[in-house]
């Protein structure tokens, strides 16, 4: 089943290289969107592993999250405040927070 | 958490695929904007670096030019073909020398148009401030000397209208217009012809304009009187050698 996640990420992957290139000024919006999504899947991985995964949770979280970061992003910009600095120290956080407790997991069961 | 077990699976497979996408545009976008950001650098710099190198060079010339001049003008006999040397260049910034050259030749005419009802018919003939702008082009693109129909621009030449003629040097001229510029044919038919210039302005009014690139172009000397009743040339301190 780890197969299928990895299959669906690949194949995501080679989808994205042939989509046109996103305009300079979105590129920043997007990387911050990225970020949050791997939160969001890392944090997903991790709930299943503490078998407390919710897929309501797991797909709203995902979806919210990602534009939630940008928009977050979008309107620093605008007041001239350096959000995005704070979505990503908070991401970024949050994902090493989850790798630990995933590395943790799958140290005990092995 | 078994009951919904393929629901599960379809969401993270989804999220994923979602993911994927995102992380290979982000990539790819990232990556392009780095290659892309040197070169551009690079170019500028380079440019740069050009430029200041011509200048040096320029600069170096004239360092030699005027070391020859003075030597010149310690020596009795070749000052006064300097001082003809000089002459020979004074009036040639005063347009006061006829002047050939490679060049192009503009020509403008009114609109051939036929005046639709409403339209003023003032639209379709060509203004004092048309020439200007083509005039003012032509400086831009490095013209060297320019005339209108005869007339050399000289620093100050006036175009401007008056009733239905225009007065260039004090003289009235009227359409067609033949304005010759010596320079580089390519700069100057360039700066005429770029998008949203002054010819395609003037062709959205109908005007008739033909710009033609010529190897020899003649443009008469200014025939006016030169007058200076105000002014006059204000003593400066030669610095030291």
């Amino acid at each position: 089943m780890w197969l299928l996640a990895v299959f669906c990420l690949l194949l995501g992957i080679i989808i994205g290289f042939q989509m046109p290139l996103l305009p300079a000024i979105y590129a920043k919006y997007m990387s911050i969107a990225v970020l949050a999504a791997l939160d969001s899947v890392f944090g997903g991985i991790r709930a299943y592993m503490e078998d407390t995964f919710d897929n309501l949770i797991f797909i709203s979280g995902f979806i919210v999250n990602a534009l939630l970061a940008a928009g977050l992003a979008y309107l620093g910009d605008k007041l001239g405040v350096e959000l995005y600095l704070a979505a990503v120290v908070v991401f970024g956080v949050r994902l090493f927070q989850n790798l630990g407790i995933i590395r943790r997991y799958l140290l005990k069961k092995y | 958490m078994e009951n919904n077990n393929k629901a599960t699976w379809i969401s993270i497979a989804s999220v994923c695929l979602v993911l994927g996408i995102m992380l290979a545009i982000q990539f790819k976008t990232t990556q392009s904007y780095q290659q892309s950001l040197l070169p551009s650098r690079i170019n500028e710099l380079s440019q740069r670096l050009n430029a200041v190198t011509e200048e040096r060079d320029a600069l170096a010339e004239e360092v030699l030019e005027l070391r020859e001049k003075l030597k010149n003008v310690r020596d009795q006999d070749k000052a006064m073909a300097d001082l003809q040397e000089e002459l020979r260049k004074v009036s040639m910034a005063a347009c006061m020398l006829p002047l050939e050259g490679p060049g192009i030749i503009v020509t403008l005419d009114d609109s051939k148009r036929l005046l639709q009802p409403g339209e003023n018919p003032n639209d379709l003939l060509i203004h004092d401030t048309d020439l200007l702008m083509v005039v003012n082009e032509l400086k831009a693109s490095g013209a060297e000397a320019i005339s209108i129909n005869g007339e050399r621009i000289t620093a100050m030449t006036e175009i401007r209208c008056a009733g239905t003629m225009i007065l260039v040097n004090w003289n009235k001229i009227s359409p067609p217009f033949e304005i010759r510029a010596i320079g580089n044919p390519d700069m100057l038919e360039s700066g005429l012809m770029i998008r949203g210039g002054v010819v395609e302005m003037l062709k959205v009014w109908g005007v008739q304009v033909n710009v033609q690139k010529v190897n020899k172009v003649t443009i008469p000397a200014y025939n006016g009187k030169l007058k200076f009743e105000y002014s006059t040339p204000v003593e400066y301190k030669e610095k030291a050698e």
